[in-house]
C-alpha cells in the first residue's frame, strides 16, 4: 500500500507561516509522500515563496508540487521555483518523478494544466490569436502531462494538476466559469495512462470527489475544499 | 464573524457587485478568487473563506474603503489546519 497525503491552494504568506505546521509535523508517521497542487502562495513572489519553503519545508517525507495561477501572478516563477527547490520540494511541470516507496514505486506527474471548459462547452482554438493562444496553452499543457504520465514506469501512478481535468469536483461553482477552473483535455490525457488517482485544487467551491471518463478517480484537494491541513489516500492494496 | 458596514445606505448594482468581485482578485492586498459576492435587499454579502484572520479583515477594510456607501456584510471563515481523522482508502 502506499499513503499519499495532499493539499492545494494553501496561498501562504507570512500570516499563515505556521498554522499548518503542526499537522505536518505528523505526516511521517501517516503518509509516504505529500502532494501539493498549485497555488502555494497568494501572488507568486519570491518572498511568498520562502514562506512555503518555511513551511512545507524538512518535513520528513518527500514534497512534490505543481504550481498554480496565483504563483504566475507576479512573473517570478523561475525566482519562486528555485526557492522551493532549495528547500527540498520537488515542482512538476510537464515531467514526472518515481519514488521508491516501502509500499511500491510511486509514479508522479504533473502539470499546472489550464482552463479551456469540458466536452460539448469548451473553447475552441479558432478566431482571434488571443482565443487561440488561450486553447493552445490548454492543448500544450494536457500534452505535455499524458507524456509524462505515460513515460513513468512505476507501481502506481498518480497525476497531479491544479487545474481540474473533470467538472465533476467543481460542482458547487457557479457553471459559467467552469471553462476558467479546467479543461477536458487533461482528462483525456489523464486517461492516456494507467493512472491511478488524478489529483487537483484550483476550485475553492468544488466537491471532493469525481471520475474521468475512462474510470480514473480524481480528487480536488483545494484547501477551501477539504477543510483540514491535507487529506491522505491509501491505495495499491494490491502491491503488498 | 458576520460583521456589518455602512447599514442604512442604498443597495448596491450589478455593476458594483461586479466591480468588488473583480477588486477581490485584482487588488494586491487581496487576492482573492474564492469570495463570493451575493446581491440580497439590504446590500451586499461576501461569503467563502480565507486562510487568516487578518486576510478576512483586509477584505472587509478594502471593500469598505473602496465602496464607502454600499452596506456590506461579511460571512467569510477561517479554513481549519488540524491533521485529518480518515483515510480514504482507494481499492
Amino acid at each position: 500500500m502506499i499513503r499519499i497525503a495532499a493539499v492545494g491552494d494553501v496561498h501562504v504568506d507570512q500570516d499563515v507561516v505556521g498554522r499548518f505546521r503542526p499537522a505536518l509535523e505528523e505526516l511521517p508517521d501517516c503518509a509516504d509522500v505529500l502532494l501539493l497542487a498549485g497555488d502555494l502562495t497568494r501572488h507568486g513572489t519570491e518572498s511568498e515563496a520562502r514562506c512555503v519553503a518555511q513551511e512545507f519545508g524538512d518535513l520528513g517525507v518527500p514534497v512534490i508540487t505543481v504550481l498554480g495561477n496565483h504563483d504566475h501572478q507576479c512573473d517570478q516563477v523561475p525566482q519562486v521555483v528555485k526557492v522551493l527547490q532549495d528547500a527540498g520540494i520537488t515542482v512538476l511541470e510537464g515531467d514526472g518523478i518515481v519514488l521508491e516507496c516501502p509500499g511500491g514505486r510511486l509514479g508522479v506527474a504533473g502539470a499546472k494544466g489550464f482552463g479551456g471548459g469540458f466536452a460539448g462547452r469548451c473553447a475552441s482554438d479558432f478566431g482571434e490569436p488571443e482565443m487561440k493562444a488561450f486553447v493552445r496553452t490548454t492543448n500544450e499543457s494536457a500534452e505535455t502531462l499524458g507524456k509524462a504520465l505515460r513515460g513513468l514506469d512505476c507501481d502506481l501512478l498518480v497525476a497531479l494538476t491544479h487545474y481540474s481535468p473533470v467538472p465533476d469536483t467543481l460542482a458547487g461553482e457557479p457553471l459559467e466559469i467552469y471553462p476558467f477552473l479546467g479543461s477536458y483535455q487533461l482528462g483525456q490525457a489523464i486517461d492516456s495512462a494507467p493512472t491511478a488517482l488524478a489529483l487537483h485544487g484550483h476550485a475553492h467551491h468544488g466537491t471532493e470527489r469525481g471520475t474521468t471518463p475512462g474510470g480514473v478517480r480524481v480528487r480536488n484537494v483545494a484547501h477551501p475544499v477539504i477543510k483540514q491541513a491535507y487529506s491522505i489516500f491509501h491505495l495499491g492494496d494490491q502491491l503488498d | 464573524m458576520t460583521e456589518r458596514q455602512n447599514g442604512g445606505a442604498e443597495p448596491a448594482d450589478e455593476y458594483v457587485e461586479a466591480e468588488i468581485h473583480r477588486m477581490l482578485a485584482e487588488d494586491p492586498a487581496v487576492a482573492e478568487q474564492g469570495i463570493t459576492v451575493v446581491r440580497r435587499e439590504r446590500g451586499l454579502v461576501l461569503y467563502g473563506e480565507v486562510e487568516s484572520p487578518h486576510r478576512r479583515e483586509e477584505i472587509l477594510r478594502r471593500v469598505a474603503e473602496r465602496f464607502p456607501d454600499v452596506p456590506i456584510t461579511s460571512d467569510i471563515g477561517v479554513i481549519r489546519t488540524q491533521a485529518p481523522t480518515q483515510v480514504e482508502e482507494l481499492p
